[in-house]
């Protein structure tokens, strides 16, 4: 993306006021995660009143995310607020997929693809924080529809996501199988190129004879 | 709540911080379209005030589909705030602001929500006491042009549409110039001028039209809607204000549109 593509994008941005609205929509799924965490042993103490801010490739303004552990119960502020904080992460979306997949931070450092300044134990501490959360989704499903409902759903959800599961899979064989063998077999584009202007040709030899048989014959009738 | 919970009424203020002193000589005020003795402004505003204030939420969710609260997060995102900072949140109303404020500002810093209005400030600290917001929250009943501070004592002042329900506009923005820190800032964020002459049609419609009917169905007062629109007209559009906060002394003062002029944040610093 050019320059100044990126700052219109950032204007159209700041005009719409997307920077409040994803940073409240972040605070709001954040915090409801944080009430309905069943995982007693999570700790705040290590990140109180400390802030990490992300800078997604992907968003025009930084997201920082500050615990306030003095009011009860603990929450997460989401802001564009960046001066004070504690650890900052340059990075994008894709990147950060690669870290949950447990590719190596320094590797992926070396590579310029993430950089980080400030104190790294910060990002740590917020990210097992983030992977101690344990939430019964089934409870607090229950809690608003009722428990056969919920069983209902959760059991057509689980057959939803099995057999979607196994058509992603499928499909990932065939184009895997594809892209290894039949692609190799299939004519390119030149070759049914040469093939369609061959059989132009011929069409256009057979017409050329065709109408000379036809003289001929006209011709020894004629005698 | 008990009795002595109660925040004072206006009429427990001082004398001096009830009525205004007329410094111009003009004894006459703006109270939306009508033209009335200054001395009447501010229990005329009271009445809206007790009259509207525990719905107060809820139309302002109504009212701006929810869109004031995108406007309260980029204020303040725009004030820098830091932990440790003192911050003064004027005409506070129910304490969106105060909350987002004493969240951000941690242990060793301090939120005042002041209002002139006790409803107001007894509906606010209801609500963020239902938060669990305690620790670092003072509340004070003040009239904004005589503010109850020493001088130089806030990092960041902020008053939310609030500033076109004060009687002498300049006079508040002297007192809340004294009450800064050096380095300090003011941020007002007030409705404003729209930009395209479209929208400002639509507006109008909306404002003197909608608005009314929803306060008369949703808080049972047609008529505080009615004020409330005609006191935004009323208001000094964005380059006036600003204007108006150079000469109270504010420096780098500025102002950035919201939602197309609809609302405007205005920002200047006390150096």
């Amino acid at each position: 993306m050019s320059i100044f593509t990126k700052l219109a994008a950032s204007k159209i941005a700041n005009e719409l006021l997307l920077p409040q609205a994803v940073t409240a929509a972040l605070e709001l799924i954040i915090n409801k995660a944080l009430a309905m965490n069943i995982n007693t042993s999570v700790s705040f103490s290590a990140v109180a009143q400390k802030t990490l801010t992300l800078k997604l490739a992907e968003l025009s303004f930084p997201l920082s995310f500050s615990v306030n552990s003095s009011s009860k119960p603990v929450v997460v502020i989401v802001s564009t607020l960046a001066e004070q904080s504690d650890c900052s992460i340059q990075t994008s979306l894709y990147t950060l997929k690669k870290l949950k997949d447990n590719q190596s931070l320094t590797q992926l450092i070396k590579q310029d693809e993430l950089d980080v300044s400030g104190d790294l134990k910060v990002a740590q501490q917020f990210a097992n924080i983030a992977q101690s959360l344990e939430i019964d989704w089934q409870s607090e499903l229950a809690n608003h529809l009722g428990d056969v409902p919920t069983h209902k759903l959760l059991q057509f959800g689980n057959k939803v996501t099995k057999s979607f599961s196994t058509k992603s899979k499928q499909l990932e064989a065939d184009i895997t199988e594809y892209v290894v063998h039949e692609k190799r077999l299939v004519v390119c584009k030149s070759q049914v190129k040469a093939f369609n202007q061959r059989t132009k040709e011929i069409a256009n030899d057979v017409s050329a004879i065709s109408k000379r048989v036809d003289k001929l014959i006209a011709d020894y009738a004629s005698k | 709540m008990s009795s002595s919970d109660q925040i004072p009424q206006e009429n427990d203020l001082p004398k001096s911080q009830q009525t205004p002193m007329n410094i111009d000589g003009n004894s006459t005020t703006h109270f939306g379209y009508k033209t009335i003795e200054k001395d009447d402004k501010i229990s005329m505003v009271a009445g809206v005030f007790h009259s509207v204030a525990k719905q107060y939420d809820v139309m302002n969710d109504l009212m701006s589909f929810g869109i004031h609260r995108l406007w309260k997060r980029f204020t303040i995102d725009a004030s820098g705030v830091r932990p440790g900072n003192k911050v003064l949140d004027l005409a506070g109303g129910t304490g969106d602001l105060t909350a987002k404020f004493s969240q951000l500002v941690g242990r060793e810093g301090k939120v005042v929500l002041a209002d002139i209005n006790s409803s107001m400030l007894n509906v606010g600290r209801d609500k963020l006491r239902d938060k669990g917001l305690v620790q670092n929250i003072e509340y004070v009943q003040a009239n904004a042009e005589y503010l109850p501070f020493e001088e130089n004592t806030f990092d960041i002042v902020t008053i939310a549409f609030g500033l076109r329900n004060v009687t002498d506009k300049d006079k508040a923005l002297r007192s809340i110039y004294s009450v800064l820190k050096p380095g300090g800032r003011l941020l007002v964020l007030e409705f404003s001028k729209p930009e395209h002459e479209l929208l400002n049609k639509a507006y109008d419609f909306y404002s003197f039209n909608i608005l009314p009917k929803m306060g008369e169905i949703v808080a049972k007062d047609g008529d505080s809607y009615q004020y409330l629109a005609e006191s935004i007209r009323m208001h000094p559009d964005q380059e006036t204000l600003k204007s108006m906060m150079d000469n109270a002394g504010f420096e780098q003062t500025s102002f950035k549109n919201l939602t197309g002029g609809v609302v405007a944040l205005h920002k200047g610093y006390k150096f």
